[in-house]
């Protein structure tokens, strides 16, 4: 140190010294008008000093550097100071934080002046340059730490609740596969989530305490202003980074590879965990989390403009690139009708998003993140649309072996049209999916009442086209009941199911009023069947011919009671399980019945004789009442029915 | 190919190909297609191994010029990598042109093909995880880059103070241990750099990125995150050197009447597949790589096709086994040499005294040259190489999809792949 004491003997020297440093604080200013106000003071000081140093310096050469001397002196002792000091200069308040900057000035000003000398200085010149490179560093590297603390320090959480992009619909969980459909029966289960929860519109949050911002600023000024550019962007990045990464594991987002994703089966829970949990994830990441980092990044560098959004992308691209080889692997997975739902969730997103994306990484260094999200889309939609198509494929090659018992509702009914209740929140994205697609359909005109645009949509047409097909893969397995009034029963309680599904959910739009009369009228014509086969051989009994004698009275009597019982036998075991349709079949079937019962019992039963007569009116009302009830096999007539 | 053909030398060999004609008028041209393809597959590799030198500007251009041009083919630069996701490309393209068009969707559905292709896109599959480990290595080189640029800069400042030294000496201890680290390696547990730099390193870690006080992060920060992000890229218990070896493990040479049809191209197609996969993964910073030496897909020698691909399998099996005792990042050519000239660059600073020497100085200078150049090149390949290598992703993956529904169409689609 001593060598600072001597004084610099060249004044032609120190002059360029002086003209140096006032061009480099020129250049400073000029290189960002939005210094901080430390800065700016920082810079005015500075500047009022040089000139001061200037006028002394053409006086009196030698004062005048040596105050530079000890001002070097003092600026090299306040970094020092700091080296070992690991509380952070932002808490230190202001006026600390004013002298650090200042040292650094100095230093950084006798840096740059001594370079823009010629070679030929002394050795003191040299010695003092060769010190304060040592001091800039010194202070770079104190600055680098004060960044990794104040953004660690500083960091706010993003909450992903706050976040949170409801699943806004209810969730179908499909207990049993597609393909094992025949035998089993199966759970569907509509467990409703919390109900639409809206998303905040666009929100950025801030990621950083905004209050911390002018100094994060400052630092990144001070250390591109020093040539430490590079290391200011490999801390940023770093940092920054890891807290996404951090928020990556808050969020449960676990990554997978192809194999992975691949191998496992497309009901496990683990799969569509990661599935559902996607399409959450690259909302918040996409609509939120990014665009907030864009702003931080740009809040803070955005005085560089390619710096700002080359640490963008470094910052974001590993997660980014994750979340797209997660969508990827999914598209690699077989086209199982069963994961439709979920294929239409991840396709949504994935096209939602591309808007916010081409903002995120608008410049050429962000083009391929932004092409592989658009790619992604694409594979993701060709995806969907395949497994739509396999949907309708699979319900045609559905097989029974046998009749399915009682005649009730079959489970692929059930499948798909509860499957079907779930795609109208997808109308949207379907529609669009389907656009090009043709199909044969019912309602092939816009014809009739149906007004509606929904009606004559993509999706509407390929809905349509579905249950046709399951109508007649129904009318096939209907084909394997023997018993003539079983099959109507079969039929009827299936298209019921049906039109009731289609009725009471958004489908009833897609489907359109003259679909639904049509199938109303479908199901009705099996009603007045059932009647027909079950009844009409049975009633025929009760018909009075003119000459009947007691014995032909007492016969039909008895055969008609017989009947009765067979029937009652096989369809108590039946099953009707709509309230409202089995109500309608008591109803008609009761009127005509026993009316015809007691026609026949009112002209004859005088001469067939009480005893000979097992039934009363009431009895058969209230008999009739067992029917399509799906009683235990076991149970016959009650007795207390019985006279 | 050749033996096939023999055989039928005989007089009644010729009369049953003559009887045969009308079925196998397809045969000839595929015999012929198949042939050309291997013939592709040799040429193709066969300058790989040994580059035709690029047309060398006129001799006016004296020295600067030579060494570069040289150096950018050398095997294993990222140059090179580059190629080869090219020549993958190319023979990816002819391959799926033989596996299927004008092919009776069928014939690929049948005996042993039912047990081929399920393996071939098994696979693919495992090749596209590589693809994503070996994307995401390459943002570890870029990371090296950053550190190496930083050096650079420092030591390019004229005049050079101990400042500047101090501070390329930090950058340089971080590239150093960064480029020596095996994959699975604890760096907080100690340092990696070898000899002088050892030293630096603890020092220029006493200081800084403690990041929030812990004690832990206190050493290398930034290289430490570096890694343990890409030790994350593929999922967990994902290994690279696991994935190569399954991909070899049914990969046998046809025989018998296999080895003169489809099954041959299949086998080549898989090799070579393998083969890119494995120097990818040698290449760059990769998960778990530990006995990848071991998983080496070697074809069988005497096959014309796999000469020269051996050749150079044998050469970068060579360095692997050296690199993998003393541990390393990756045997891209350009971090060889960035950790060469580390090393000799570290040492200069080591042995730097305010001012410079003016010999030492200038030796310096020209390697930091280097390493700059090194810079400017990783910085314009770099990039383009992790999108190849997503395009290669795509590829494979549009391929799977065009392969599986063929097999589709020929209704024989058995379980899901894989």
């Amino acid at each position: 140190m001593d060598e600072f004491e001597s004084k610099l003997p060249v004044s032609g020297v120190k002059n360029h010294v002086f003209e140096a440093c006032h061009h480099v604080v020129k250049a400073l200013r000029a290189s960002d008008n939005n210094l901080d106000a430390n800065l700016r003071k920082l810079l005015s000081d500075l500047e009022s000093h040089l000139s001061t140093f200037g006028i002394a310096d053409t006086k009196v050469e030698d004062t005048g550097f040596s105050e530079i001397e000890v001002r070097f002196k003092e600026s090299v002792k306040t970094i020092l100071s700091w080296e070992t000091n690991h509380s952070t200069i932002l808490e230190s308040g202001p006026s600390e934080a004013d002298h650090f900057f200042q040292a650094l000035y100095e230093v950084q000003t006798v840096v740059m002046g001594f370079k823009a000398l010629p070679m030929k200085t002394n050795q003191k010149e040299k010695d003092v340059y060769n010190q304060a490179t040592v001091a800039l560093d010194i202070a770079m590297l104190r600055l680098e730490k004060e960044l990794y603390d104040v953004l660690h320090q500083h960091k706010q959480c993003v909450q992903p609740e706050y976040l949170a992009v409801s699943s806004r619909r209810k969730d179908i969980v499909y207990d049993e596969s597609f393909v094992s459909l025949d035998d089993v029966e199966v759970v569907v289960e509509a467990s409703s989530h919390e109900d639409d929860e809206q998303i905040s519109e666009f929100c950025n949050s801030d990621l950083i305490d905004p209050s911390v911002l002018p100094h994060i600023k400052a630092i990144a000024n001070t250390m591109f202003a020093c040539e430490y550019d590079q290391a200011f962007c490999e801390a940023f990045i770093s940092v920054q980074r890891e807290a996404l990464d951090e928020y990556m594991v808050t969020l449960d987002m676990e990554r997978f590879s192809c194999v992975d994703v691949l191998t496992m089966e497309w009901n496990d829970l683990k799969l569509n965990g990661a599935m559902r949990e996607w399409t959450r994830v690259v909302k918040n990441i996409s609509h939120v989390y990014l665009p907030s980092e864009k702003q931080l990044c740009e809040q803070i560098l955005g005085d560089f403009e390619s710096v700002s959004s080359a640490c963008f992308i470094e910052i974001s691209k590993d997660t980014v690139l994750s979340l797209l080889n997660f969508g990827e692997a999914v598209a690699l997975r077989p086209c199982q009708p069963e994961m439709l739902e979920r294929f239409l969730s991840m396709y949504e997103v994935s096209a939602e998003i591309l808007l916010d994306v081409d903002n995120l990484f608008l410049d050429e260094s962000g083009s391929f993140l932004r092409m592989a999200f658009h790619e992604l889309s694409k594979h993701l939609a060709d995806h969907t649309t395949a497994t739509f198509l396999k949907f309708k494929n699979a319900i045609a090659l559905n097989e029974s072996a046998h009749p399915f018992p009682g005649g009730g509702v079959h489970h692929l009914t059930r499948y798909v049209m509860n499957y079907l209740k779930l795609l109208p929140q997808y109308a949207d994205t379907i529609n669009s999916l389907l656009e090009n697609i043709n199909v044969d359909d019912s309602i092939p005109e816009k014809t009739g009442q149906d007004v509606l645009p929904l009606t004559f949509s993509p999706m509407a047409r390929h809905l349509r086209s579905i249950v046709t097909t399951l109508e007649s893969n129904l009318e096939r397995k209907a084909q394997l009941y023997a018993d003539e009034s079983l099959k109507s029963i079969f039929l009827m309680n299936n298209f019921r199911y049906i039109v009731q599904k289609v009725k009471g959910s958004e489908l009833r739009h897609l489907f359109g009023d003259e679909w639904i009369r049509k199938h109303i009228a479908r199901y009705q014509r099996d009603v007045t069947n059932y009647e027909r086969s079950t009844w009409s051989s049975i009633l025929a009994l009760l018909t009075d011919n003119n000459n009947n004698s007691v014995k032909t009275l007492r016969d039909r009597c008895r055969l008609f009671s017989l009947a009765f019982d067979d029937v009652y036998k096989k369809q108590t075991r039946w099953l009707v399980p709509d309230p409202e349709l089995r109500d309608d079949l008591h109803i008609s079937t009761s009127v005509k019945v026993v009316q015809s019962y007691r026609g026949f019992l009112g002209r004859n039963a005088t001469r067939i004789g009480e005893k000979h007569i097992r039934y009363t009116c009431e009895d058969i009302e209230n008999l009739l009442l067992d029917l399509f009830e799906c009683l235990p096999s076991s149970r016959s007539l009650r007795s207390s029915r019985r006279r | 190919m050749r033996p096939a053909q023999d055989n039928q030398g005989s007089f009644l060999g010729r009369i049953s190909i003559r009887r045969n004609q009308f079925v196998d008028v397809n045969n000839e041209q595929e015999q012929e297609d198949l042939e050309l393809f291997q013939k592709h597959i040799a040429d193709r590799f066969t300058d790989l191994l040994s580059p035709t030198p690029p047309q060398q500007p006129p001799p006016s251009d004296e020295t600067n010029t030579v060494a570069p041009v040289a150096a950018t083919e050398q095997i294993m630069s990222v140059t090179w990598l580059r190629k080869l996701m090219d020549v993958f490309l190319c023979c990816e393209a002819e391959f799926k042109a033989i596996l299927l068009m004008g092919r009776d969707p069928t014939q690929i559905s049948k005996p042993p093909f039912d047990r081929l292709v399920p393996e071939m896109l098994d696979r693919s599959i495992k090749a596209l995880d590589i693809c994503t480990a070996v994307v995401n290595g390459i943002d570890s080189v870029r990371h090296y880059q950053r550190l190496a640029e930083i050096a650079v800069t420092a030591l390019e400042q004229r005049p050079l103070g101990d400042g500047n030294v101090r501070r390329a000496k930090r950058a340089l201890a971080n590239l150093l241990v960064a480029l020596s680290l095996e994959d699975k390696e604890n760096v907080s547990g100690g340092g990696g750099g070898g000899g002088g730099g050892n030293k630096t390193t603890e020092r220029s870690w006493s200081f800084g990125r403690r990041s929030g006080g812990s004690s832990a992060a206190s050493k290398g920060g930034a290289t430490i995150g570096q890694l343990k992000s890409s030790s994350w890229a593929v999922g967990r218990n994902w290994s690279a050197a696991k994935q190569i070896h399954a991909m070899t493990a049914n990969l046998t040479p046809p025989r018998g009447n296999e080895a003169a049809g489809l099954p041959q191209p299949m086998f080549i197609m898989s090799t070579v597949m393998v083969f890119v996969m494995w120097v990818l993964t040698a290449a760059v910073p990769c998960q778990e790589r530990s006995g990848l030496a071991n998983h080496l897909p070697v074809p069988p020698k005497h096959l014309n096709w796999a000469q020269s691909l051996i050749g150079i399998h044998e050469k970068i099996g060579d360095e692997w086994k050296k690199k993998e005792k003393k541990g390393s990042a990756g045997l891209m050519e350009e971090m060889t040499r960035m950790e060469k000239l580390g090393h000799s660059l570290m040492e200069f600073a080591d042995g730097f005294h305010y001012p410079a020497e003016k010999d030492a100085a200038e030796s310096a200078a020209a390697q930091v040259a280097e390493m700059a150049e090194i810079c400017r090149r990783m910085e314009e390949e770099l990039v383009p190489l992790q999108q190849q290598i997503r395009e290669v992703f795509h590829r494979i993956v549009r391929s799977r999809a065009e392969i599986l529904e063929v097999l589709e169409q020929a209704g024989k689609i058995s379980a899901p792949v894989v």
